[in-house]
């Protein structure tokens, strides 16, 4: 009989993913502070992103944001020594339980939120947005035993990573864009405005926001398309309306829908915004939120 | 006419279509077989129409390659879904170590109205398999050896299991957590000929509690039967199934009589006699035919790659061109549209 007590013994890989955490809480109390000590100057209206992110000031790292960066890659290092540790222990990926899902998805949004915080300088005040959204799945998976785990024999199939993968970067575009979306409806707070004056403008982010989403649907597309291989592989058919299968169906209608209605008509930018939060709960839900109604995630999944 | 196709393609009529799309979705959820098959079936139709028409009709489409491929790549996967649902097979087999595929074996079969004949050229001989287990009976792999004919006389040896199916004729074969033991018994009646088959045990471990079975031999008493298996089973450690280290007492209640059989031993009963030969195992298998699965897959990822291709040319060449001539800020056009 494993007590409480048995199993975090075992578990080698926690003091690695308590320091993660911890850098993705600094993290996330930096961005905060960054934005609030930030002049209040106007970064003036954009047409377009492509203008802003080839302009000085679209290029430019302000004074924080450099410490946010570096907090975020530091916490993505150190859950993936989390993540290897319990690999070795346990033999096997983390693709089982709800901890291993959280811990391998602190880590992926981590490691793609870092790169868009990198790459693309008009997204970097959203992480006051996106950062606490990563650290409800942290205060999660402290709540939560890290159980070893056996491999079911149906994961043992390339497919499962390809399928996994590509959920991991659909969830991690969708925070980012969610980010942007949550910017896009603080400015509209007379308390949090001021946080975002040197922001470019809410066009400026909504089409920012809208590719990320289009570049997630794409990225569910390949996901759908890879799990119904190997659900064809595991357990002999590539659909059967399964909590998961369906839910994130419906999760792909609805990012396909918010698409065609904001590449053909005129959304305004606070619709917009809530539709792309809509994607992302919805999105949450499908990923964290299935196992609680549903008694197996996927049909026939051991 | 064209007004007609633009209003059959136009968007608004996409967005009800997969609003009704969404709403069947969410009724088959869990429970496909219990429902309408139109509450899928109408929407699928009238966005395979309104994709065909917006295809043929807007430009917004057609004059863009990477849009043009990934919506006839949605329009092909809903056409080859609808073929492969009318031309599929879904059933069951339990099949006897050492004996041959049978298509009449098969049970729970559902198939689609134009499912061809394929299945009588299926030819395979069930082996040996073995399941491996964790401490705490979680099962682990399963090993099945199948024999198949090698097209020259004779038969050669494959192993399948999980997820990697015995795939024949376009027909594949999945191993399930669905396997067995079943004792051979001769049948030999006062009058007539003698008979030899197998009883399909309940699904081992599973019900390793309730290893029994009932059989009515022809001129004879029903007669119930009880298996007392030695397998080696343990909950605590790593355990292997395997049928060839399986032994079993085979239990034989007719009214009030017992009588406990070895393999080869006999029991005299009204009408005819038993006889015990031997132990063997049994393999449920999940069988799954569907011609289009490979041109789903392509059609899919193809579809994808037309989008990805779309996104590509509309930010990534443009991201470039901005950042190389350095674009400084200009004055803001407020637009909801995508810049």
């Amino acid at each position: 009989m494993n007590t409480i007590g048995d199993i975090i013994g075992r578990a080698t890989e926690l003091p690695w993913l308590w320091a993660g955490l911890a850098a993705y809480g600094l993290a996330t109390i930096v961005a905060i502070a960054g934005v609030m000590r930030m002049p209040h100057r106007a970064v003036g209206a954009m047409a377009a992103y492509d203008s802003y992110a080839a302009s000085e000031k679209g290029r430019a790292w302000h004074g924080h944001e450099k410490l946010v960066l570096t907090l975020v890659v530091s916490g993505v290092a150190l859950i993936t020594i989390a993540l290897a540790e319990r690999w070795v222990r346990i033999g096997h990926g983390p693709f089982v339980n709800l901890f291993e899902l959280l811990m391998s998805q602190l880590f992926s949004l981590g490691l793609i939120f870092a790169i868009a915080y990198w790459r693309v300088p008009a997204m970097r005040a959203s992480a006051v947005v996106a950062l606490p959204l990563i650290w409800v799945l942290g205060i999660w998976v402290l709540t939560l035993q890290p159980v070893d785990t056996p491999l079911p024999p149906t994961y043992h199939n390339d497919w499962l990573w390809a399928h996994v993968g590509l959920g991991k970067i659909f969830l991690s575009l969708c925070l980012v864009g969610t980010g942007l979306a949550g910017v896009i409806l603080l400015r509209h707070s007379e308390r949090f405005a001021p946080w975002f004056r040197h922001v470019p403008a809410n066009e400026v982010l909504d089409g920012l926001a809208w590719r990320f989403m289009l570049l997630a649907f794409i990225f569910h597309s390949l996901m759908l398309v890879a799990g119904a291989v190997w659900a064809q592989d595991a357990w002999g058919r590539y659909w059967s309306w399964d909590a998961l299968e369906t839910s994130s169906f419906l999760n792909w209608l609805l990012l396909g829908m918010g698409l065609h209605a904001r590449f053909t008509y005129r959304v305004p930018l606070r619709a917009g915004a809530v539709l792309i939060i809509a994607v992302f709960v919805f999105a949450f839900f499908t990923y964290f939120g299935t196992p609680f109604y549903s008694e197996a995630a996927h049909k026939g999944v051991i | 006419m064209k007004k007609f196709l633009r209003a059959l393609g136009s968007i608004r009529l996409a967005l009800v279509g997969m609003v009704l799309l969404g709403v069947g979705a969410a009724l088959s959820y869990d429970n496909p077989a219990g429902t309408p098959v139109w509450v899928l079936v109408v929407p699928l139709a009238l966005l395979a129409i309104n994709l065909f028409c917006a295809i043929a009709t807007n430009p917004r489409i057609n004059r863009r390659p990477g849009l043009l491929v990934f919506h006839l790549g949605l329009f092909a996967i809903i056409v080859l879904a609808g073929i492969g649902r009318l031309t599929h097979l879904d059933a069951q087999l339990e099949i006897t170590e050492g004996s041959a595929f049978s298509p009449g074996e098969l049970t729970e079969v559902k198939k689609g109205p134009f499912h061809g004949e394929g299945l009588s050229k299926v030819a395979f001989i069930q082996g040996n398999y073995t399941v491996e287990y964790n401490a705490g009976l979680v099962r682990g792999l399963t090993h099945s050896q199948v024999l198949i004919p090698d097209g020259r006389g004779g038969v050669m040896s494959r192993v399948v299991g999980d997820d990697r199916p015995l795939v024949l004729e376009g027909y594949r074969f999945y191993t399930t957590y669905n396997k067995g033991f079943a004792p051979v018994l001769t049948w030999t009646p006062d009058q007539g000929e003698s008979m030899t088959g197998t009883i399909h045990m309940p699904s081992y471990p599973l019900f390793d509690y309730k290893q029994d079975s009932t059989w009515t031999p022809p001129g004879g008493k029903p007669l119930r039967f009880w298996l007392r298996l030695d397998t080696g089973l343990r909950q605590d450690a790593a355990w292997l199934l395997d049928g060839k280290k399986a032994s079993g007492v085979l239990v034989v209640n007719a009214g009030e009589r017992r009588v406990e059989l070895l393999p080869g031993q006999s029991v005299r009963l009204e009408g005819g006699s038993l006889r015990y030969e031997r132990l063997t195992s049994w393999m449920g298998y999940k069988v799954f035919y569907d011609p289009t699965l490979r041109w789903l897959f392509i059609a899919a990822v193809v579809s994808i790659m037309g989008l990805g291709a779309h996104f590509w040319r509309k930010f990534g060449v443009r991201m470039q061109r901005t950042h190389e001539s350095s674009v400084t800020d200009t004055p803001v056009a407020s637009s909801g549209r995508m810049p």
